[in-house]
């Protein structure tokens, strides 16, 4: 399984620094945090937070953009396209290709991470000359396995929705809706009345909650690293809900016509 | 002659909003053999039930009833799939691939050791002509380099049989030429070759036994040598013949 | 032919570039001073009335950087400070710029005990203790000013709270001063802009003369304001009228500090303090030996 989790995954790492998309997001990310990190307030060059902030809006952004966007297309291209037919004539099973595709579409994510956070430790530390290693790479940890739940959702999307646009467009909504006020909807619940309440609630305890693996507050405002502990379980917590859409898709995906 | 392909009693039924009874029949009660080193003409109309007797072969689709194995292994079990070979119709391959990259990819999945993966491309390569073109991306390709990095695709695990649906559909008569001689080649090679076509011409030029399908029932199937002498006429005739297609002249 | 005409937009690109250069709209990125007014009105045309909001949530912003991102979403809001924890710093106190820590931090405990498992681990992942920006990092809260008044001239408290902190925590008079005065060309009516610059002048520059012009001035506006059927701030109007009173009476001229104390009566409430003011600065008049200004 692996074998060929790991083929398919090749493929969609190659397709990913082959596409413009990545390099794009990059050039506009660099681009704009250089710009602004040009820009002269009160003839003080030692202000560095707003420049640290934006360039982990940016970060984020283009992450979610290209696992969204890389995902969201992998299987509805490999049926248009019907690649997946000689694919699956081969010894790899639906299961295979499914896990391989989010093998790949995570890998590749992770590697465009890794260069989006190398440009923001080297624009931070030229800023304020320290490079607290510990959180960024905290931030790195967490910002990946939180792909890892979007990409495994977006997949499930994928074999859900008709169309990428359409999967990719409910799926930024449910994961910024989420980022956004995914930790209120309890507070939100008890304001509400009945059967609201108890449906608000429901959906607060079942998301999966995004907003763990977002610490760009703690960088921009200089906080410490946060507990390992807390890592370990956000991660754990990630890979429950990871496995969970893997298999739902895997269990949806099975059933599905590849013809329609 | 043992056989590769053995199709028994196979029934596939679809859903259907438009058949009364809520389905539609799509292949039915179809018994077929392929023995090994044939190279066999799987033939019909559009809608016929070819490809979704392929797909059946290929585990694509699971069949109401009846059953299908390939080399004595039930096509369910992604085992059977080892050793064949499988050419889609109208394929667009991964664009941002070259050939040679398409190859070692599918050539992984069949856990090619990468020396034999290796040499194993070089000669596909060779085979189908596309050596020139090896590193080249495939979205730069001709229809006909494409079609032929497909049978690349479906070579690379030097498989016994080849399943093949309509190879040539859609290719210009140089294209045509190339594919039909490199299905000689394999037959030369004593590969199984099971291949669906609207060319009867080169059916009957590259085959060895034909099955003709017609709203998913088998209507004629044996040796194209046979069939000529008893029908005392062409594929193309027997073949309309057996769908009782009549021209407007004729009526 | 392609290369020409991309060389040809490019120079027309520079040359827009190069036009545009002395526009306000770029004007973050150089010193000078900028045309407030229409820097605004192209904003407005790019924005409409949404720089307003963006100017809001940047001034927000910069308020949230001073807590250290310890700060209240629209969901907590019913718990947080009624007003801006950063003008406790701008020309409220004129005495003190220390905040009142004790209220404030109650106040600011807005998150509250967790409701449930997920809401206490969640606080491991954002700034969930209070804490302010201190040691000149208060100059990180400057951004965001800048971007607010740019996108909304119109919004005097910016001006008065970048200048606030630029002068008393990050040493920056000039900084302070020209921001100021690119709020006064955007609001020329403004007394609280001009009683900022008007403390400029008395504490930085010690230029009374000054000072004592920027007050009258500013106490004027506040007048004019009031006369035309506005409401104007009496708090400002207080914190005009008592700099003014002190002013003069550094400078020994009593009679015009017991004329401004007069006025800060009528509108004070702590009347009898400031009653008592007055006679001590009438004592003095009365009094021997004490030099009276002409």
């Amino acid at each position: 399984m692996i074998n060929n989790a790991l083929a398919v995954a090749g493929i969609v790492i190659k397709e990913l620094y082959r596409r413009k998309d990545f390099y794009v997001l990059f050039v506009l990310t660099a681009l704009i945090t250089l710009l602004l990190g040009c820009v002269n307030f009160f003839n003080d060059d030692r202000i560095a937070r707003y420049l640290k902030e934006i360039c982990l809006l940016l970060i984020w952004i283009s992450s979610l953009i290209i696992a969204v966007t890389t995902t969201a297309r992998q299987i509805p291209a490999e049926r248009e396209n019907r690649t997946i037919f000689p694919l699956l004539a081969k010894p790899l099973t639906r299961g295979h290709l499914v896990f391989g595709k989010f093998l790949g579409c995570w890998f590749a994510s992770g590697l465009s991470l890794v260069v989006f956070y190398f440009f923001f430790c080297v624009v931070s530390g030229a800023r304020e000359h320290q490079w607290p290693l510990l959180i960024y790479l905290q931030a790195l940890w967490l910002h990946w396995i939180l792909l890892a739940l979007v990409v495994a959702m977006v997949l499930l999307g994928s074999i859900m929705f008709a169309a990428p646009s359409s999967n990719s467009t409910i799926c930024f909504i449910f994961i910024v809706g989420i980022l956004l006020v995914g930790r209120h909807l309890h507070r939100i619940a008890i304001q509400l009345q009945e059967p609201i309440r108890t449906i608000v609630s429901v959906i607060y305890f079942a998301i999966p909650h995004l907003e763990f693996y977002d610490i760009r507050e703690m960088i921009v405002h200089n906080l410490p690293p946060i507990s390992m502990l807390a890592c370990l379980i956000a991660t754990v917590y990630a890979i429950g809900y990871t496995a969970f859409f893997l298999i739902a898709t895997w269990l949806v995906f099975r059933r599905k016509s590849l013809t329609a | 002659m043992p056989d590769l392909v053995k199709i028994e009693k196979l029934r596939v039924e679809y859903r259907s909003r438009e058949s009364q009874n809520g389905f539609k029949v799509a292949v039915d009660g179809l018994d077929l053999t392929v023995g090994s080193g044939e190279v066999f003409g799987f033939l019909g109309p559009n809608g016929a039930g070819k490809t979704t007797t392929m797909n059946v072969l290929l585990g694509f689709v699971s069949p109401s009833s009846g059953s299908a194995s390939l080399f004595g292994v039930d096509v369910r079990e992604p085992i059977a799939r080892q050793r064949i070979g499988y050419l889609p119709e109208l394929t667009y391959y991964y664009k941002f691939l070259s050939a040679e990259e398409l190859l070692r990819f599918y050539g992984k999945i069949f856990r090619i050791p990468k020396g034999e993966l290796e040499k194993r491309i070089d000669s596909i390569l060779k085979l189908v002509e596309l050596e020139h073109a090896r590193k080249r991306l495939i979205k730069t390709y001709s229809k006909g380099m494409q079609q032929r990095a497909g049978i690349a695709q479906a070579l690379i695990n030097n498989p016994d049989l080849l399943i093949l649906d309509e190879p040539t559909s859609g290719l210009d008569p140089i294209g045509r030429m190339k594919v039909r001689e490199i299905i000689q080649r394999l037959k030369e090679e004593g590969k199984t070759v099971f291949f669906s076509s609207h060319e009867l011409g080169e059916v009957e030029t590259v085959c060895d036994r034909v099955a003709i399908l017609y709203q998913g029932k088998l209507q004629v199937e044996g040796r194209v040598d046979d069939l000529v002498k008893n029908y005392k006429t062409n594929l193309e005739q027997i073949f309309l013949k057996v769908i009782g297609y009549q021209s407007s002249q004729a009526v | 032919m392609p290369k020409l005409f991309l060389a040809f937009l490019f120079v027309l690109c520079f040359s827009v570039a190069a036009l545009r250069e002395n526009t306000p709209s770029i004007s973050v990125a150089t010193p000078r001073q900028p045309d407030v007014n229409t820097g605004a009105g192209l904003l407005s045309s790019l924005m409409g009335d949404s720089r307003r909001m963006f100017a809001n949530h940047f001034f927000s912003k910069a308020d949230a950087y001073f807590h250290s991102g310890y700060y209240p979403t629209i969901f907590d809001r019913s718990a947080s400070p009624e007003r801006s924890h950063l003008q406790g710093g701008g020309g409220e106190q004129p005495e003190g710029e220390d905040h009142n820590h004790s209220e404030h931090d109650e106040k600011a405990g807005f998150l509250g005990e967790p409701l449930d498992c997920l809401e206490s681990f969640g606080r491991n992942f954002f700034p969930s203790q209070h804490s302010h920006l201190e040691t000149g990092n208060e100059r990180e809260l400057l951004p965001w000013l800048k971007l607010s008044a740019e996108l909304d001239p119109q919004k005097i408290e910016t001006y008065t709270i970048a200048s606030f902190w630029l002068r008393t925590r990050l040493g920056k008079t000039n900084e302070a001063e020209q921001f100021l005065r690119e709020g006064l060309h955007a609001n020329p009516n403004s007394y609280e802009i001009l009683f900022e610059l008007g403390r400029i002048c008395e504490e930085n520059h010690k230029d009374t003369a000054c000072a004592h012009n920027l007050y009258a001035l500013a106490l004027q506006k506040w007048t004019d304001e009031k006369n035309r059927g506005g409401s104007p701030d009496e708090f400002v109007c207080q914190q005009i009228t008592a700099f003014a009173a002190r002013l003069e009476e550094r400078a020994g001229n009593f009679p015009a500090a017991i004329g401004y104390l007069e006025k800060l009566k009528e509108i004070s409430p702590a009347k009898d303090l400031i009653g008592k003011q007055i006679l001590d600065l009438r004592a003095k008049i009365d009094g021997p030996g004490i030099p009276l200004k002409k």
